[in-house]
């Protein structure tokens, strides 16, 4: 909230600069965006009188005007705006001056020197209405008897500091020149004085005789205030009134429309405006929307509304949402003569839910969701009543409606001097605790030093327990009063859980292996998933959609990270990153398929390479590691989805459970993410390893007795794995095997089409003696027999 | 004899003298001791000497051999050491070649700033815990003091699965969660993903990380909490970064405190990071709300507790000087190899 200096002043005395008194305010808690200066677009223009104005020799439509800037002698401008003319006093930007549309130099326009330009209110960006007749064509008039040379800020009332502000949800009553004066007077221990309110009625008869107020529904509108004004006079509003809502970023419009913005910003109360002689039978109705009844707001736009809704009506029809927006109808115009002023509280909860249906966010809605205070509803109607008087544009008639069946109760806190000493941290003394409070205006009282009665005023409608207490005192008190301490008690064990070290591990490893770890969104496109091209019933399909994504490309929650992987590996491509091993470690999410529960997360890795040195294996390896890294070794064998190269994928299992998939991407699906070249993807379900980690208990002694090495060579088909063959070696030779290595692959004419050999060197070794001739042989025979299944020949 | 003998001896001498390489000596041995040898040769012709002779003779030529195999070795050990320094020479690389290219791997630079952030609270007593990232409105937003429609739910621009699910705007709802299930005496901190419907930008990310902490003991007060920030501070940061509280407002803190840590790169003497003010905005924190306790099931007349959240992202911009946020989603290599 934007407020000028000079308006808080009126209200508390501040004897320090701008920038000071902010630093302050912030200190104690209330918000400061900035300190600017209105009237900061611009300087250098002055008040100049048009001395002579005289046709452009070289020109039809330019003038040569000799101007009084204050100077000695009069400066030559030339100006093109059709209402110049001598004797008129006009808004002169001098050589050098700064413009939002840039520097003014003196130069030669058409052969004639200029030294400076007269400006008009958009070239000074100050709105129509600051000043009389700003915005009307040409440039600016000043109609004051001013000085030449003056400076133009003066005349317009610009040059005040503004102070914005930044509010606190939990402040609404700061929403306001008072209440910021009220903070202001408590921080900087001044008085704050507001004005004492007194209305002159001069109206004929009583409100009664010239409206009638209905409210239907208390609980959404808990006050409904209104006075009537008649003989209303709608002009301009003086000029200190303009310089105030300028300041405070509104722009000024007519006097009673000026009156409501006016008392909105310094009383905090949204006000509403309505031309009695455009209400219908003058009777305001409050009710709830009838469902599916129409309305049209000042802005032009229908609406259909529902029942939930408060409406300002007529006796038949909604004229305007409360504390939204009123209607068109009854909009202040030139020539409107008398005047409804409304002043209410509208329940916030309320206010919000139906703001937010229609999609219409005021000024005045956004207060009401924030929190108007009901009790001083009548006290700034009264205000503006007084305005009226002050700016004599109207005759304010006796009596008013104040419909407000039941107030607030106030809130009464007692908290203890020693509780709040404790959760702060500090040891105020109870006198400064009561002192600090009432300067703030909560009625406070110091029972036997160690207990405050504290009465909260009603503006303060977010103070309920001794902990709100215990802030105030503290942020007046001043937080850098909190020493710096470390907890007594007990002794804590600190870890990580289970999972976080697992996963920090799973990181290590793969870091140690040479890989980058990337972060991605965990929302994606459902197009992203078609790209894989997975069958229509794959339940990856199936994903947790966002209501309200910021986009489509992140509107469902990942079911792989396959796809952000390759969008990453894309990516880097793009930017001439020719080669790379990626590693992203995180959720994926399965809806559960029931209304209302929360998917299933489980924890995912997905590993991408690329370019020079990587291939199949170099994936396979990343994981086959990996997963002895953990002491798990899993089974291999040539499947998976169909967004792999069909002869360059494989899944890996353990103990029947599905770990990993890897593979290199299908071209297809690669072209599809924009990938031109080959990228190998692995994907290892991490909530399915974890469980398998085995925990490193101890070692194996070292071997006391010989090994002994046997090779052998086969010749099988093409298409019998050699890690498959590998596996049943394994499990043959199993009792005394202590390793197994493939050491060659051959294919040549000698072997037949189809066929390759397959060499292995065995090792084989008994913990407990030396191995006999006849129990190697054994094992030997046992190990071709199960090659033998493959239909395995010994090599010749 | 004799005269032959000296002949021979001479000549071998001289020979071995000549001799360039250990192959060379080896013929040499094998011409004068070898089994057809000059000297083997001397010694079998000594049957044919007069019997009285006979052990002179042989003393002679055992002589000679004595001093040619002493030679002969000397003369091998020398040249052996010749070849092998020439072999050695022979075998120098160019030491400043690059080996073969090795990624070095790194993790990202916001898990770097997480583990760091991580260890340093471990390290105080805190444990790990973790909560879903899509999570009921209940956990994140009621048990907090955010009631639905409550205006303090603008600041966070929440992502919404249906009327009762969100994907969480904060880690507090792990909070929440801890306090209805367990019993103090609490010190958690919960590390993770969190959501918020922003648009990226320099500074926002609709999906960044936080980590928030909570402790909930008899007797916590809001000095506890400043010295625990401090500490974080200063082993985060270094010595002489120290935090600053200003009174803020969190409907599930009370009081609450926007917390300011010196500006590391000006050392709090001012400068463009902090706007001249020597403090830069870090995190926010607070004494948790007794409502929030009383909701949750902990007694607030016995238990008090504070709570703290920090944007991970935020922490690692500062840390290692990353002038835009957008770098740390765009996963370009460029950037990560950067990192160690």
């Amino acid at each position: 909230m934007k407020v000028p200096m000079k308006w808080l002043k009126e209200y508390v005395d501040i004897h320090m600069t701008a920038e000071e008194y902010a630093s302050r305010m912030v200190m104690t808690g209330t918000g400061v965006e900035g300190v600017d200066k209105t009237g900061a677009q611009f300087d250098n223009v002055v008040v100049g009188y048009v001395v002579s104005c005289v046709d452009h020799p070289n020109s039809d439509h330019l003038h040569l005007c000799m101007v009084d800037v204050g100077q000695a002698e009069p400066i030559q401008i030339v100006c093109g705006a059709p209402n110049v003319h001598a004797g008129m006093r006009v808004a002169a930007a001098l050589d050098g001056a700064h413009l939002p549309g840039g520097k003014i130099k003196k130069s030669k326009m058409r052969g004639e020197v200029s030294c400076g330009m007269l400006c008009s209110g958009p070239e000074l960006d100050v709105p129509a209405g600051l000043y009389p007749n700003i915005g009307d064509a040409g440039i600016i008039e000043i109609f004051e008897d001013v000085k030449p040379g003056t400076d133009v800020k003066e005349v317009f009332g610009l040059g005040d500091d503004i102070v914005d502000f930044e509010i606190l949800a939990n402040r609404p009553d700061c929403l306001s020149v008072w209440g910021l004066a009220r903070e202001s007077s408590a921080v900087l221990e001044e008085h704050f004085v507001m004005p004492e309110i007194a209305v002159e009625e001069t109206g004929a008869g009583t409100f009664d005789d010239y409206a009638k107020v209905q409210v239907l529904d208390d609980e959404t509108c808990p006050r409904y205030c209104a006075r009537v004004i008649t003989d209303v006079k709608i002009g301009p509003s003086p000029k200190w009134m303009r310089e105030y809502l300028y300041g405070a970023g509104v722009r000024p419009i007519n006097n009673i429309v000026d009156i409501t913005n006016f008392v909105m910003l310094e009383t905090g109360h949204p006000m509403h405006a309505f031309d009695l002689s455009k209400v219908k039978d003058q009777t305001i109705v409050v009710r709830r929307a009838h469902p599916g009844e129409h309305l049209t707001t000042l802005d032009g736009k229908e609406h259909v509304l529902d029942e939930s809704m408060l409406v300002i009506a007529d006796k038949q029809n909604a004229t305007g949402l409360a504390g939204i927006m009123g209607g068109e109808e009854s909009e202040i115009v030139e020539d409107t003569s008398s005047v409804l002023f409304e002043c209410a509280a509208f329940e916030r909860a309320n206010n919000r839910v139906t703001a937010r249906k229609l999609g219409i966010r005021t000024e005045s809605s956004g207060r009401f969701e924030k929190g108007v205070c009901a009790d001083t509803a009548m006290e700034a109607l009264e205000r503006a009543c007084m305005l009226v008087n002050m700016l004599e544009c109207g005759r304010v008639v006796p009596g008013a409606f104040d419909h407000y069946p039941n107030p607030k109760p106030p809130v009464e806190i007692d908290a203890e001097v020693g509780r709040i000493c404790r959760r702060i941290g500090v040891d105020v003394p109870g006198e400064v605790m009561e002192d600090i409070l009432n300067r703030l205006y909560i009625d406070t009282t110091l029972v036997d030093g160690k207990l405050l009665h504290c009465e909260v005023p009603a503006f303060r409608q977010d103070m309920e327990t001794d902990a709100d207490v215990s802030e105030e005192v503290l942020r007046m008190y001043g937080y850098d009063h909190i020493p710096s301490t470390l907890m007594n008690g007990v002794t804590m064990a600190g870890r990580r859980n289970a999972h976080t070290a697992f996963s920090d591990r799973v990181k290590a490893a793969l870091v140690g292996m040479g890989l980058y770890e990337v972060l991605n969104y965990s929302f994606i496109s459902p197009r992203w998933i078609d790209s894989l091209g997975l069958a229509s019933d794959d339940a990856r399909r199936n994903a947790v959609v966002l209501r309200n994504p910021l986009g489509e490309d992140t509107s469902v929650m990942r079911t792989s990270l396959v796809p952000s992987m390759l969008n990453t590996v894309a990516a880097n491509l793009n930017r001439g990153n020719a080669d790379g091993m990626l590693f992203e470690l995180s959720k994926v999410f399965a809806p559960t398929g029931v209304a209302g529960e929360l998917p299933e997360e489980r924890l995912s890795l997905c590993v991408g390479a690329f370019g020079e040195g990587v291939d199949f294996y170099t994936v396979k390896n990343i994981v086959v590691w990996l997963l002895a890294k953990f002491g798990v070794a899993a089974q291999i064998e040539a499947a998976g989805d169909a967004y792999y190269h069909p002869g360059r994928k494989a899944e890996m299992r353990a103990d029947g459970v599905k770990l990993a998939a890897l593979g290199e991407i299908h071209p297809d699906v690669a072209e599809r993410f924009d990938i031109k070249g080959r990228v190998y993807v692995a994907e290892v379900d991490l909530d399915a390893l974890m469980p398998l980690e085995k925990d490193f208990y101890g070692i194996k002694p070292l071997p006391k007795f010989p090994s002994v090495s046997r090779d052998i060579a086969v010749v099988v088909d093409e298409n019998v794995g050699a890690g498959t063959m590998m596996d049943a070696i394994r499990k043959a030779a199993a009792k005394t095997l202590e390793d197994v290595k493939l050491f060659d692959i051959y294919r040549g004419d000698k072997l037949g089409k189809g066929k390759k050999s397959v060499a292995y060197a065995i090792t084989l070794r008994a913990p407990d003696r030396t191995l006999t001739d006849e129990e190697i042989n054994a094992t030997m025979d046992k190990v071709l027999k199960a090659l033998g299944e493959f239909g395995a020949e010994l090599r010749a | 004899m004799e005269k032959m003998l000296r002949e021979i001896r001479e000549r071998v001498l001289n020979n071995i003298e000549e001799a360039r390489a250990t192959s060379a000596l080896e013929q040499i041995r094998v011409g004068v001791l070898g089994k057809k040898g000059e000297l083997t040769a001397l010694l079998r012709g000594m049957g044919k000497l007069p019997p009285e002779e006979r052990p002179k003779m042989g003393q002679l030529v055992n002589d000679v051999r004595a001093a040619l195999e002493d030679r002969l070795e000397a003369r091998a050990k020398e040249l052996a050491e010749r070849e092998k320094a020439a072999r050695l020479a022979a075998e120098a690389i160019d030491v400043t070649l690059p080996g073969p290219a090795r990624s070095a791997g790194s993790l990202h630079p916001m898990n770097i700033a997480l583990s760091k952030m991580v260890e340093i609270f471990v390290g105080m007593g805190y444990e790990v815990v973790e909560g879903p990232e899509v999570e009921y409105d209940h956990y994140n937003f009621e048990l907090l003091n955010l009631p639905k429609n409550h205006p303090a739910r603008d600041a966070q621009d929440t992502f919404y699965v249906d009327d009762n699910i969100v994907l969480r705007t904060h880690t507090s709802p792990v909070q929440a969660r801890i306090m209805t299930t367990r019993k103090p005496p609490i010190r958690v901190i919960c590390p993770g993903r969190v959501y918020r419907a922003d648009e990226a930008d320099a500074t926002h990310s609709p999906v960044f990380h936080q980590m928030e902490g909570l402790v909930i003991d008899e007797n916590i007060t809001m000095g506890d909490l400043k010295g625990t920030l401090d500490e974080f501070a200063r082993q985060m940061y270094g010595e002489g970064i120290r935090t600053r509280f200003r009174p803020s407002f969190f409907p599930f803190t009370e009081p609450s405190a926007e917390v300011d840590l010196t500006c590391a790169n000006c050392k709090g003497e001012g400068c463009r990071m902090c706007k001249g003010t020597g403090w830069i905005e870090v995190l926010g924190a607070g004494m948790v709300n007794p409502k929030v306790l009383e909701m949750c099931g902990i007694d607030s007349k016995k238990y008090s507790g504070f709570a703290f959240g920090m944007g991970v992202e935020r922490i690692a911009l500062l840390k290692y000087n990353i002038p835009n946020l957008r770098y740390l989603y765009e996963n370009d290599l460029r950037f990560l190899t950067q990192y160690r």
